[in-house]
């Protein structure tokens, strides 16, 4: 299938996939579509830092809220 | 490095094991050194501090990752997301397995993102509570009730009582909100 004839909510995944939330029943089929799409390669580099970022609110609201 | 950095420019070339019986050995000491300490640094958000798991978890991850060498030919972002899908998925079900639930449901809460105490006060952490703030609250909400609470998409649509769908798009749309207001206030790249 090519990317372009890909409904536009499977490239949402993307998203979830960065973060690691994607249920794993979906995993496999979003790996595959990012073999052949580069615009959620791209996408997937550019959100490849937010994990950290969240991680410094994430362990401060830990330590408020136990 | 070497290895894995041909693993991943070389995307259908494998490398024929038969060549090389020192490759397996150095494909995992060369995981280690290159993800081994980030990874532990992610896992150990998640598995409360806990290092000896965080560590078991990592360990595991990363044996997964050279079982499936020959699928992971794609470049480095696209390995460390695997990695931390792949890590993630552990820590969750070694939680269902020690009867763990995350955090009791909570209603979602407008401002339940915390600030910072002032003895934790990283620049990153106030920027990103602040940027948190600024988003739309159906935004801010699925970050909150996946990432940051340590839920899959299908268990935060379940506690939201929207489809799994959605979920996933309002965070796409989120995390391209949340990382052009990093970018702007110079946090994100």
């Amino acid at each position: 299938m090519l990317s372009d004839e890909v409904p536009e909510s499977l490239h949402h995944d993307v998203a979830a996939y960065a973060l690691g939330v994607l249920d794993p029943e979906d995993i496999q089929g979003f790996q595959l579509h990012l073999v052949s799409c580069e615009r959620c390669r791209i996408e997937l580099n550019e959100f490849g830092e937010l994990p950290g970022l969240l991680n410094e609110v994430k362990s401060a609201s830990q330590r408020v809220r136990p | 490095m070497w290895l894995v950095r041909r693993q991943l420019d070389t995307r259908f070339e494998r490398l024929d094991p038969e060549d090389d019986p020192d490759r397996d050995d150095r494909l995992i000491r060369e995981l280690y050194q290159e993800f081994g300490g980030p990874l532990l640094r992610q896992v150990r958000q998640t598995t409360g501090n806990d290092l000896q798991w965080a560590e078991d978890v990592v360990q595991e991850t990363l044996l997964r990752a050279w079982r499936n060498a020959a699928k992971l030919t794609w470049e480095r972002g696209l390995l460390w997301a695997w990695l931390l899908t792949v890590s993630r998925r552990i820590v969750i079900d070694g939680r269902r397995r020690r009867g763990v639930r995350p955090r009791e449901v909570e209603p979602p809460e407008a401002d339940s993102i915390a600030v910072p105490d002032a003895a934790d006060r990283t620049l990153a952490a106030i920027v990103v509570a602040d940027a948190l703030r600024g988003l739309s609250p159906d935004h801010r909400e699925v970050i909150e009730q996946t990432y940051l609470r340590d839920r899959t998409v299908s268990e935060a649509a379940e506690i939201l009582g929207i489809p799994p769908g959605t979920v996933k798009s309002r965070l796409y749309y989120a995390l391209r909100a949340l990382r052009g207001v990093l970018k702007e206030r110079g946090v994100a790249n």
